[in-house]
């Protein structure tokens, strides 16, 4: 059972500040990202979790106990390294085995647990192997394996999958997710991958400049974005961004872009002229026509990239680079020019002015 | 073609280059070795060889033995001189190797590791010791050790090496512990072990190759130190061979054979010594840590 709870913690680096008040509370079991581009502050986050950084203002509590002043050793808090970590001079079985032992742990218990943690990983036949021994993802799950046999209060992992090639990081990302489930030890993940944070997470807290922007379940967040920076942060391509000005009509609101209005089919709560941003993911753009209410973009096509599945074709909307996530039946020529429909309840409407969410 | 001569012209030069280095360093040496092998008559001869005409082992029959002749004459063993000289030589060397090396290794790390005020100011002063010219120092410090009646005693002779050799051996263990990522130790800390125990059993290990450097250069300058033991060492009590070999000077006859065949053993320890810890200079220790 492990809750941690983060009150307006702040870390200042000499004069420089780096995060300025965070306010997050992690349920016990709960699997949470931090996600961000680098330098958000994600990552000194954790390692103030972690112990390894001191706090200047705020508090961090685990458990309903203040630990901003116990060191590292006392806080029982297990870490995974970006860079492993693994202690270079000891064998597999002696990394995993090394907490348990400063535990004053019987031998016999340290050899039982060590072996159980290695056939969970399936590091069974390594366990008298030193690490440069093993491949990346055999040391990935060394190190993984020392954080887990020591059965902590918090998992703490920083960017673990960022040295992996494509086809193990899927692999590894799958493998950490059904083991945390399974020991439902609470786990707080650093990652700058978005897909990772998405695809791993109970909670997605997405950073910006040391700022939490954005917390909640991971489609929450993708299907309502509360800004500018979650909306292009969250999902790949990024969501299409279009300026435009509010109007209001009989009550309901549209957006004029270009020459051109794009009816809402709803009431902005935002004064008349005011200069917005539309979203709208790519795909949710399609050649077909939509249902419902439908709003259409002339577009001229610049570059198609095919990825199997669909194609991602980019373009120009007027003035405005866009992409399309369109079906590769849907034949197009570069330099032609096509209309692009959607569903006007797709489209998310930002306030230009503070990039805050509309609606 | 231009090209494939100004290669081999290029390798020549290397090749000219390592051999005037080898004959540097290792030419004394042979002459040394050469000269403790040769008959005392073939050392005056006007025809330079380079190659004992008669070898003898006559020198270190003298060195070794418990009398020896010198010019016909009966005269005292040098042994009983030479012996108390050469565990001087090896107390003080190994002393001052080990308490070197035990305090540039927790002080190193506390230069790199540990956050206090004026940590990078005192580094610099500690360095900067090491630009002050030995001689300057040498009356105050001797007007120091007689106070603390510190002459003519291993302790004194250790405490004036250490301080001597203890800057660059810090300098050299600082390199060493920031090049090793700090990650292991913090890895160390949250598996639940403090500072002390992560310094021994987690940095040390992987600094093994710093220390042994630091070793070997330690003993070796305490070793070859001959002003130190001159001024502080005024018996046979505490007085090296570097102190003693060139007394076999005497007021008549210079006896290079003697002089050559102590100086030949006295070259062995370091060597040894060398061979000895050179075994465990693993390299690629860090290997497979990270990444």
């Amino acid at each position: 059972m492990a809750t941690v709870t983060i009150q307006k913690l702040r870390k200042n680096y000499g004069a420089i500040p780096v995060l300025h008040g965070i306010d997050l509370a992690i349920a016990d079991g709960q699997f949470v990202s931090l996600v961000g581009a680098s330098g958000c502050g994600k990552s000194t986050l954790l390692r103030m979790i972690a112990g390894l950084e001191s706090v200047t203002a705020g508090t961090i509590d685990l458990n309903g106990r203040v630990i901003n002043d116990v060191s590292p050793k006392d806080r029982d808090i297990a870490m995974v390294f970006q860079n492993y970590a693994l202690y270079p001079h000891m064998t597999v079985a002696q990394n995993m085995g090394f907490s348990l032992h400063l535990r004053k742990e019987s031998p016999a218990r340290i050899d039982q647990a060590v072996k159980e943690t290695a056939a969970l990983l399936g590091l069974s036949n390594y366990l008298d192997r030193y690490p440069k021994a093993l491949s990346g993802g055999q040391r990935q799950r060394v190190a993984m394996g020392r954080a887990i046999v020591r059965h902590p209060q918090v998992f703490l992992f920083d960017e673990p999958l960022s040295n992996l090639d494509a086809k193990l990081r899927v692999q590894m990302r799958i493998e950490i997710r059904t083991l945390q489930r399974r020991l439902g030890t609470t786990a707080i993940y650093v990652t700058h991958d978005q897909m990772e944070a998405m695809t791993m997470s109970d909670l997605i807290v997405v950073m910006n400049g040391g700022r939490i922007e954005q917390v909640g379940a991971p489609i929450d967040v993708y299907d309502r974005p509360a800004n500018l920076f979650v909306a292009t942060f969250i999902g790949s391509p990024a969501m299409n961004l279009i300026e435009g000005v509010l109007e209001h009509e009989q009550g309901l609101s549209q957006v004029r872009v270009g020459g051109q209005r794009i009816a809402m089919g709803r009431r902005i709560d935002l004064a008349a002229a005011a200069p917005v941003v539309m979203g709208i993911r790519p795909e949710h753009l399609a050649l077909a026509p939509a249902q419902g209410l439908e709003f259409t973009l002339p577009f001229k096509v610049d570059l198609i990239e095919p990825t199997g599945a669909e194609s991602h074709v980019y373009g120009q909307t007027g003035s405005t680079s866009i992409v399309a996530a369109l079906s590769r039946k849907d034949d197009l020529q570069l330099g032609q020019a096509v209309h692009l429909r959607g569903q006007c309840e797709h489209i998310h409407l930002f306030d230009k002015a503070t990039g805050a969410r509309l609606d | 073609m231009r090209k494939l001569t100004l290669h081999y012209l290029g390798r020549a030069g290397f090749a000219l280059a390592v051999l005037v280095l080898l004959l540097w360093s290792l030419g004394p040496v042979y002459w040394a070795v050469l000269t403790s092998f040769t008959d005392p008559r073939d050392m005056l001869s006007e025809h330079l060889s380079l190659w004992p005409q008669h070898p003898t082992l006559e020198h270190f029959a003298k060195l070794f033995g418990a009398s020896s002749a010198s010019q016909g004459n009966e005269v005292q063993s040098v042994w009983p001189q030479f012996s108390r000289a050469f565990v001087n030589s090896l107390v003080t060397s190994a002393a001052a190797t080990l308490v070197t090396l035990a305090a540039a290794a927790f002080g190193g790390y506390a230069f790199v590791r540990l956050r206090f005020p004026g940590r990078d100011l005192l580094f610099g002063l500690v360095v900067a010791s090491m630009a002050v010219p030995a001689y300057t120092v040498m009356i105050p410090l001797y007007r120091l050790m007689i106070s603390l009646h510190l002459i003519d005693t291993y302790l004194g002779v250790t405490l004036i090496y250490v301080s001597a050799f203890l800057p660059l051996a810090l300098w050299l263990m600082r390199s060493v512990y920031q090049s090793l990522p700090v990650a292991l130790e913090e890895a160390a800390w949250l598996d639940g072990a403090g500072r002390t125990y992560t310094l021994v059993r987690i940095v040390l290990p992987l600094a093994a190759p710093g220390l042994i450097a630091t070793a070997i250069l330690t003993f070796l300058s305490a070793w070859g130190q001959f002003m130190v033991p001159l001024v502080f060492s005024p018996s046979l009590a505490t007085k090296s061979l570097t102190v003693l070999i060139p007394e076999f000077v005497t007021r008549n006859y210079v006896d290079y054979g003697l002089m050559n065949a102590a100086g030949v053993v006295a070259m062995l320890p370091p060597v040894l010594l060398v061979i000895f810890l050179n075994r465990f200079l693993v390299r690629g220790l860090i290997a497979g840590a990270t990444k």
